[in-house]
């Protein structure tokens, strides 16, 4: 990016942060980077209170009996656990926390293109919280996240408000879809093309289709589920003629795209991660990009294996049996990517790095097990046991979760002008991927064994799986607790740092650090491609 | 100046009588499905209503909501929307078309 | 761009922020189609099931109400069609009467549809466990909870375009909307058509089988 002269020089004028300073400046703000910047403290108090919804299940699978909660909390805590950390958490985290504060950056914008629904996005985001949250004081709900039917129709559980949380969630994700597929289409700057995209833009791009498309069947099975709950029905009621497996159906349209709207995102960040950190052109440019889209497409194919043991026809099982196996062929050829840029780079191997490290091992072997879980056969024993919740923990906590805490240390910089402490950094990476590993390693062991998911008390034999599952929780939040403290001491006296602390090449990079409210002085242009480091590399141009 | 496909229509806008056309073809196609499902055409019957009704909504969206005078991301995504819809239908229809019969609605 | 008001300060031009404003609109639009579409993925999963029910059902539906309803759509959005090309070509009073005839149309579609609701519940015929008409095969329920569901989601809509419409029948009147700038005109109007477009699947799919 062919960049004027004055952005390399310290900004005489204010930053986003300082530029307006009343409460009412940021609450009716229409910059993208300060919604983005609300956002991640949102998605980051959804990440706490879900954490803590976790430790308190763990310590109760302490005893084969269940302690420390009884069994109707217990099951309203992993409905809630599981609620807060997809809806609240995963799906919103990356894209709307980071994907607001760069993709204009990124694009030479100034700034998305609809601030004022970008606001909106983050209340009806806080909005559903609220409501989900809110119905804790009528107890929550017991149906677990996946609230399927008959169960949460008749549940005299406080579901109601709880599927109403959600379905304004939903709308929230919508309009943060909606918003960066027509910011990418309509506001790259010139000399941006399509192939000059940063890979992180490519994967908000991608996993905002899927939200456009996908979400809205699940605002349809909400308002179902809730319909037919507050007025009986039965369209999903064997009793009036109705099939479960139509809710279980609609629902799982959504929800297993929905982890590819968690996952496209992270993988972005693991791409400018990598790219930037090892200073490489990236080893294949063009496969990322097709292989994002590839996920984003294949991705809708392959919801009926979470039907797999429900009833559905073995006609659909193998249909979507054999779409699951495809969709890790594009994840593939991503690690193969992003280990080929790698190779031969002039690594620094920081705190970021060593989350996308922690990312590329957990991806490959919790998508090992996805795959694995693709076969019929092989399902039919490790479905709704331990083994599934490890195989969905390793890829959403170990992979997707890593990916936020890389973004959240690779961007720090730019968000706020200052350096976190390395040495902590690497600290609490360390203690968070052992931790995780003492975690979940367990639950595959156990899931094997037969131990079901969502039971309160399990046979005896399993306990010293389930007390090692539960040390390392403890270790992973302890790891959890160091970065809290250290970034948000950080904030305030943190080393301040140059424009571009990494010397990486990706074009958020070329603006102040933090940036200015407008984003530049002159809008830019593009001549080169992002992550340019080698001369006369074919991806250069 | 800006990397965007070409925006707006081509051409001088469409007249009225354009849009007097269209509502004439959907009155027409209205009755004719009407006039279709009166007769016994056995498994056809479906199959001929959405095609017209496909035909219906195409004059719709092409000529009231212009999507024939606009060019690019726009018309992709009226079609992918209901493309996604025909995926979902497809798979569940052929769920209950061969699943085990016990494990079906009583009936 | 120096001068033009309406222009946002993060876009390029005026056409690039209407552009964005209509793929903004369109996208917005896919995800209505596809909400719609669970149901009709519902229907057409019971419809497989329950094949003799839901042909018997539909023949107990109004069907002549139906087309009148299925007519009044069509020429609802004949007229808004013709209010937008009317402001645009700067006939604002003309083009308030094309708006105000969408209005009229639209409230014609939801009386003729609240009476054949009138007409459903009198006659027994409610959704699920409810059900209490004349056909005894097993997925009758089924056909109307569809059946309300559908119809009631698409008249709910409906509510909300007409609120949409009036506002824009206003500030039309108002003379806001002209050559040069027609863009929330324009996109009430795709709402709008898209309210007809899924009448026009949920006609026959309802009463026409």
């Amino acid at each position: 990016m062919s960049k004027p002269a004055d952005l390399d020089r310290e900004p005489a004028r204010a930053s986003y942060l300082t530029d307006g300073t009343t409460v009412r400046s940021w609450l009716d703000t229409r910059d993208h980077k300060r919604v983005g910047l609300m956002f991640l403290v949102a998605v980051l108090g959804a990440l706490f209170l879900g954490g803590m919804f976790a430790m308190v299940l763990r310590l109760s699978l302490l005893t084969p009996e269940g302690s420390f909660v009884g069994p109707t909390a217990y099951n309203r805590l992993f409905t809630l656990h599981g609620i807060v950390m997809i809806f609240l958490f995963l799906v919103p985290a990356i894209p709307s926390a980071f994907g607001n504060f760069m993709v204009p950056l990124m694009i030479g914008a100034r700034d998305v293109a609809f601030p004022r629904l970008n606001l909106l996005g983050l209340y009806l985001y806080l909005i559903g919280a609220v409501l989900v949250l809110g119905a804790m004081i009528e107890g929550g709900t017991d149906t677990g996240w996946t609230f399927y039917a008959p169960y949460s129709t008749s549940t005299p559980s406080a579901v109601v408000p709880v599927l109403l949380g959600i379905f304004v969630v939903g709308c929230s994700s919508i309009v943060s879809g909606i918003n960066f597929i027509v910011t990418i289409h309509t506001m790259r700057a010139p000399g941006l093309t399509w192939m000059r995209l940063p890979l992180f833009v490519w994967s908000i791009y991608g996993a905002s289709i899927i939200q456009v498309i996908a979400t809205p069947v699940l605002g349809l099975t909400v308002l179902l589920v809730a319909v037919d709950h507050a007025f009986h029905v039965g369209l999903f009621d064997p009793a009036v003629g109705g099939d479960p497996l139509l809710m279980q159906h609609l629902f799982w349209f959504y929800s297993h795209p929905a982890v590819y709207i968690t996952i496209l995102p992270a993988m972005g960040v693991v791409s400018e991660v990598v790219s930037g950190l090892s200073r490489k052109n990236s080893f294949g440019y063009k496969p990322i990009v097709y292989s994002t889209l590839g996920i984003a497409f294949v991705g809708f194919f392959t919801w009926g294996h979470h039907l797999f043991v429900s009833g559905q026809s073995t006609f659909d099982a193998g249909f979507f049996g054999v779409a699951s196996m495809l969709v890790g062929v594009f994840t593939a050829i991503k690690v193969f990517t992003w280990i080929g840029t790698m190779y031969r780079g002039a690594i620094a191997f920081t705190t970021p790095y060593a989350y996308v490290c922690g990312f590329i091992f957990f991806l490959v072997f919790g998508g090992m097990t996805g795959i694995a879980l693709a076969t019929v056969s092989l399902d039919a024993h490790w479905h709704d046991t331990y083994f599934i919740v490890a195989h969905f923990h390793f890829v959403m906590v170990g992979a997707a979760l890593m990916a936020f805490l890389a973004a959240l240390h690779y961007w720090f910089p730019k968000m706020f002008g200052r350096a976190y402490p390395e040495g902590w950094g690497l600290v609490s990476t360390v203690l968070i991927i052992l931790g995780f590993n003492a975690t979940f390693i367990p639950q595959f062991l156990l899931g094997n064994a037969g131990m079901p998911r969502r039971y309160y008390s399990y046979p005896a034999e399993l306990q010293a799986l389930n007390v090692a599952s539960t040390a390392g929780a403890t270790l992973l939040g302890i790891g959890f607790l160091i970065i809290f403290v250290y970034l948000v001491v950080s904030l305030r006296h943190g080393e301040r740092v140059p424009q571009n602390p990494w010397e990486s090449r990706g074009f958020e990079w070329y603006t102040a650090s933090p940036p200015l409210k407008e984003n530049f002085e002159h809008l830019p242009t593009f001549s080169h491609a992002p992550h340019d480091y080698q001369e006369g590399h074919p991806h250069g141009r | 100046m800006v990397t965007t496909e070409a925006v707006d229509e081509a051409g001088a806008p469409p007249s009225a009588a354009r849009y007097l056309a269209c509502w004439i073809a959907l009155v027409l196609l209205t009755g004719l499905t009407f006039a279709l499902s009166t007769v016994d055409l056995g498994g056809w019957s479906l199959a001929l209503a959405l095609a017209i009704a496909v035909a219906k909504g195409s004059v719709v969206a092409l000529f009231f909501m212009h999507l024939w005078d606009h060019v690019g991301a726009v018309r992709l995504v009226l079609v992918t929307a209901v493309l996604f819809v025909v995926v979902l239908s497809s798979l569940v229809v052929a769920d209950v078309l061969t699943r085990f019969p016990l494990a079906l609605p009583p009936r | 761009m120096a001068g033009d008001a309406r222009l946002a300060h993060h876009f390029s031009s005026l056409s690039v922020q209407a552009h964005a404003a209509r793929l903004g609109m369109w996208l917005f639009l896919g995800t209505e189609v596809l909400l719609f579409g669970g149901l009709f993925v519902g229907y057409a999963m019971y419809r497989t099931v329950y094949r003799a029910a839901f042909v018997a059902c539909s023949h107990h539906l109004d069907r002549a109400l139906g087309t009148v309803d299925t007519l009044v759509l069509i020429t609802s959005s004949f007229t808004m069609a013709l209010g937008l090309h009317l402001a645009r070509g700067g006939r604002a009073r003309q083009a308030t009467a094309a708006l105000g005839a969408t209005l009229a149309l639209g409230l014609a579609f939801l009386a003729v549809h609240g009476h054949e609701y009138a007409g459903d519940i009198a006659a027994g015929a409610l959704p699920g466990r409810l059900y209490r008409a004349g056909v005894e095969l097993p997925g009758a329920g089924i056909f109307y909870t569809l059946y309300y569901f559908m119809t009631g989601l698409h008249s709910l809509h409906v509510v909300f375009g007409l609120v949409l419409l009036g506002w824009l029948t206003r500030r039309t009147a108002r003379g806001d909307f002209g050559a040069g700038w027609d863009t929330p005109l324009e996109l009430g109007g795709l709402y709008w058509h898209l309210i007809d477009l899924v009448w026009i699947f949920l006609y026959p799919l309802l009463y026409l089988i």
